[in-house]
C-alpha cells in the first residue's frame, strides 16, 4: 500500500538572524494505510511543529511533505484549506467542538463543507456515531457530554470525510488515563476498520498500546527505540 | 447559512437582546424620518405642492422669495420663452389677520396668483375667485382651527384690507403658517398703498417671483437673459424657506448620529463575539472550513438580526402611525421607508465589517498545540 503520509528530510527554522532556532532537522517519516504512528517528546521539543507540518497549517523551511502522494509544495492557501478538508482528520488537545451544534450537526457541517451529499452524509455519520457508541448522544449538545464522549465525538468528525489520514494533538491530554486510553483504542479501530492511517502526537507513554508503532522526536528527527 | 442560523438558535437570549436593540434603534431612526418629513411637509406644503419646478429670483436674494422683487417686463419674457400657461407671477407677503366673530389674531402668509394660471390655488371646498373681482381670498383649511368658515370675513392687519373667504383648499402652509390666495387686483392694491407711502407714485407694482414649469436648460437661459435674475430649483427654494433649514438640519443631524449609534453597537457586539470565538474559528479554519465562509456566516447573523429588527420597526411605526393625533406631523412615504431601511441594512453591514475582517486574519496554526476549553 503507498503512504497516506510521507514526509522527506524536513526542517523547520524558527525566526531569522543569528538567533534561529531549528525544530525539525531533515525529518524523516513514512506512514503507510492502516498504521498507527504514536510520536512521544516532551514539552517543546517540535511536536505541535511537526504535527502543524504534517497537517499543512505551517510550510516547513525545507524538505517535502505527500499526503496520499499527493505534494504540499507549491499549493496556493486556498489549495491547502481543500486538501486539509477532504485528506486530512484532525484531533486537537481538547475536543474543540462547536457548542452550538448537536453531536450530529457537528458531522454533518463537516460533510457539509467537503460538499457531500446529504443522504450520503447523514448515513456516513450514523456508522460513524453508532461505531464509536455515540448514537443516543446524537441530538445532544458538547455541553451535556462528558470529556471522553466530547473526545469520541472529535474522533468520528474527523473521520467523517473519509481523510486519508488523521492527525491527533495530545488527545488525550484532557482526559483522565481510562477515558484516554478508549479514546487511544478508538482511533486505533477506526484506523484499522477504515483502513487509513493516523499520526497521534503525545507526551503520555501509558498511552501507547494500541500504537503500531511508536517513534521519538528528538533533536529534530523521528527515532524509533 | 448553516452554522449562522444554528449558532443563533443556541444563543437566543444573547442574539434576541441584540435584536432588541436594533428594533427599538431601527424603530427611532423611522419615527425620526416621518417626523422629519411631516415637518417638512407642514412646513412648506404650499411650495412642495406648486405644479412648478423652477423659479426665476433676484439674484441677490439669496434663494429667499420675499427679498427679490421682478417687474412686468421679466414676466412677459418669461411667458414668451416657455409659454404663458408655463409661467406664473407670484407675491409673497407676510400677514397678520383677524377674523370677523372670532377674537384671536393669526399669522399668515399672502400668495398673490393668477386665478386663471400654473398657481391657481386648488379648491378643495367652496368656490374660487376671479381675477378681477376684489374682496375675496381662497385660504388654507388649516385657518379653520382659527375660526374661520365659508364666507367669514378677514382682515389684514396692516394694510386694513379684507376679504370674504370664498373657499378652502387643503395642505398650503408658507414657513408654517396658512396661505391666503389673493388675486392680483387685491394684491395691486394692497402693495400701492404701500409704495404710495414711500414716494407717492403709484407704480407698475412688482412681484416677488416667477414659477416655470419648463426644464431646468430652459430656465437657466431666460435667466441669463435677464438681468439680475437666476434661475433656482423648487428645492433650492424650499430650502431657504425661513426657519426650514435649521429646523430639517436638527432632524437629520438625530437620524445621522442614530445610523452611526446602530452602527457602532452592532460593530462592537460582534467584534466582541468574534473575539470569544477566535480559537472556535481557528479550529474551523484548520479543518479545512474556507475564510469566505466564515466571513459570509458573520455577515449573514448581521443581515438576518436586521432586517427582522427592520422588519419589525416598520410594523411598530406603521401602528403608531395609526394611533397618532392629526395634530403630529407624520409622513413617510414608500420610497423614503424602503430608502431609510435599505441605508440602516447598509450601515448595519459596514459595521460587522470589522468583525469580517477580524475574522480573515485568524490563523489557522493557532489550532494546533493549545491546551484550553
Ligand atoms: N512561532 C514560533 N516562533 C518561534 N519559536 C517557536 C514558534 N513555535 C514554536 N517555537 C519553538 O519551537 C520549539 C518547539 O515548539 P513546539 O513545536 O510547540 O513543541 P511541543 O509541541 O513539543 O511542546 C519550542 O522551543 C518553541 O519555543
Ligand atoms: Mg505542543
Amino acid at each position: 500500500m503507498s503512504a497516506m503520509l510521507e514526509m522527506k528530510q524536513v526542517t523547520k527554522t524558527y525566526g531569522d538572524g543569528d538567533a534561529t532556532l531549528t525544530v525539525l532537522k531533515n525529518l524523516e517519516l513514512s506512514v503507510r494505510g492502516g498504521e498507527f504512528v504514536a510520536v512521544l517528546g516532551p514539552s517543546g521539543s517540535g511536536k505541535s511543529t511537526f504535527l502543524s507540518a504534517a497537517g499543512a497549517l505551517l510550510t516547513p523551511t525545507s524538505g517535502e511533505i505527500c499526503i496520499d502522494g499527493e505534494s504540499l509544495q507549491g499549493k496556493s492557501p486556498q489549495e491547502l484549506t481543500g486538501l486539509r478538508l477532504r485528506r486530512i482528520g484532525f484531533m486537537f488537545q481538547s475536543a474543540q467542538l462547536l457548542p452550538y451544534l448537536k453531536v450530529e450537526e457537528q458531522l454533518l457541517y463537516v460533510a457539509k463543507q467537503a460538499k457531500l451529499g446529504g443522504r450520503e452524509a447523514s448515513g456516513r455519520a450514523a456508522m460513524l456515531l453508532q461505531r464509536l457508541g455515540l448514537w443516543e448522544r446524537r441530538g445532544h449538545y458538547p455541553e451535556q457530554l462528558s470529556g471522553g464522549e466530547k473526545q469520541r465525538v472529535a474522533i468520528a468528525r474527523a473521520w467523517m470525510n473519509k481523510p486519508a489520514i488523521l492527525l491527533a494533538d495530545e488527545p488525550t491530554a484532557s482526559l483522565d488515563l481510562d477515558r484516554g486510553r478508549e479514546v487511544v483504542r478508538m482511533i486505533a479501530e477506526e484506523v484499522h476498520s477504515e483502513g487509513k492511517a493516523a499520526v497521534m502526537v503525545t507526551h503520555d507513554e501509558r498511552m501507547l498500546e494500541w500504537c503500531d508503532r511508536v517513534l521519538h522526536l528528538e533533536n529534530g528527527v523521528l527515532v524509533g527505540r | 447559512m448553516f452554522l449562522a442560523l444554528r449558532e443563533m438558535r443556541h444563543a437566543k437570549a444573547r442574539y434576541c437582546l441584540i435584536m432588541v436593540i436594533m428594533l427599538l434603534v431601527s424603530f427611532l431612526v423611522l419615527f425620526v424620518t416621518g417626523l422629519a418629513r411631516g415637518l417638512s411637509y407642514a412646513n412648506i406644503s404650499a411650495l412642495e405642492n406648486m405644479p412648478a419646478g423652477y423659479f426665476l429670483i433676484q439674484d441677490d436674494a439669496g434663494h429667499a422669495f420675499r427679498r427679490s422683487q421682478l417687474g412686468a417686463e421679466d414676466f412677459a419674457a418669461a411667458k414668451e420663452a416657455v409659454g404663458a400657461g408655463n409661467a406664473a407671477a407670484l407675491g409673497v407677503q407676510n400677514g397678520t389677520i383677524t377674523v370677523d366673530g372670532a377674537e384671536v389674531k393669526t399669522d399668515i402668509t399672502f400668495f398673490a396668483v393668477d386665478m386663471q394660471g400654473l398657481l391657481a390655488p386648488k379648491l378643495a371646498e367652496g368656490t374660487g375667485i376671479s381675477n378681477e373681482e376684489s374682496g375675496r381670498a381662497v385660504v388654507d383649511a388649516k385657518l379653520e382651527e382659527s375660526g374661520v368658515k365659508l364666507g367669514s370675513t378677514i382682515r389684514d392687519q396692516t394694510s386694513g384690507m379684507s376679504w370674504t373667504v370664498s373657499g378652502f383648499v387643503n395642505d398650503s402652509s408658507y414657513s408654517h403658517v396658512p396661505v391666503v390666495y389673493i388675486n392680483n387686483a387685491d394684491w395691486q392694491t394692497m402693495k400701492q398703498g404701500a409704495l404710495t407711502g414711500n414716494n407717492g407714485t403709484p407704480a407698475d407694482v412688482p412681484f416677488n417671483v416667477i414659477a416655470l414649469k419648463s426644464s431646468s436648460v430652459q430656465a437657466a437661459d431666460l435667466a441669463a437673459q435677464l438681468d439680475q435674475v437666476e434661475s433656482i430649483t423648487k428645492k433650492q427654494a424650499i430650502a431657504s424657506v425661513p426657519g426650514y433649514a435649521a429646523e430639517q438640519g436638527s432632524l437629520q443631524m438625530m437620524i445621522a448620529f442614530l445610523f452611526v449609534i446602530s452602527a457602532v453597537v452592532l460593530a462592537v457586539f460582534f467584534y466582541v463575539i468574534t473575539i470569544q470565538k477566535t480559537s472556535q474559528f481557528g479550529v474551523l479554519k484548520a479543518m479545512g472550513t474556507r475564510t469566505s465562509y466564515l466571513a459570509w456566516s458573520v455577515l449573514c447573523q448581521v443581515l438576518v438580526l436586521s432586517v427582522i429588527s427592520l422588519a419589525l420597526s416598520l410594523l411598530l411605526t406603521y401602528g403608531m402611525n395609526m394611533g397618532l393625533p392629526d395634530a403630529m406631523p407624520f409622513q413617510l412615504e414608500g420610497s423614503t421607508m424602503a430608502f431609510t431601511g435599505g441605508l440602516f441594512i447598509a450601515v448595519s453591514l459596514l459595521g460587522a465589517l470589522i468583525s469580517v475582517v477580524r475574522v480573515t486574519k485568524i490563523d489557522a496554526l493557532t489550532a494546533i498545540g493549545r491546551a484550553g476549553a
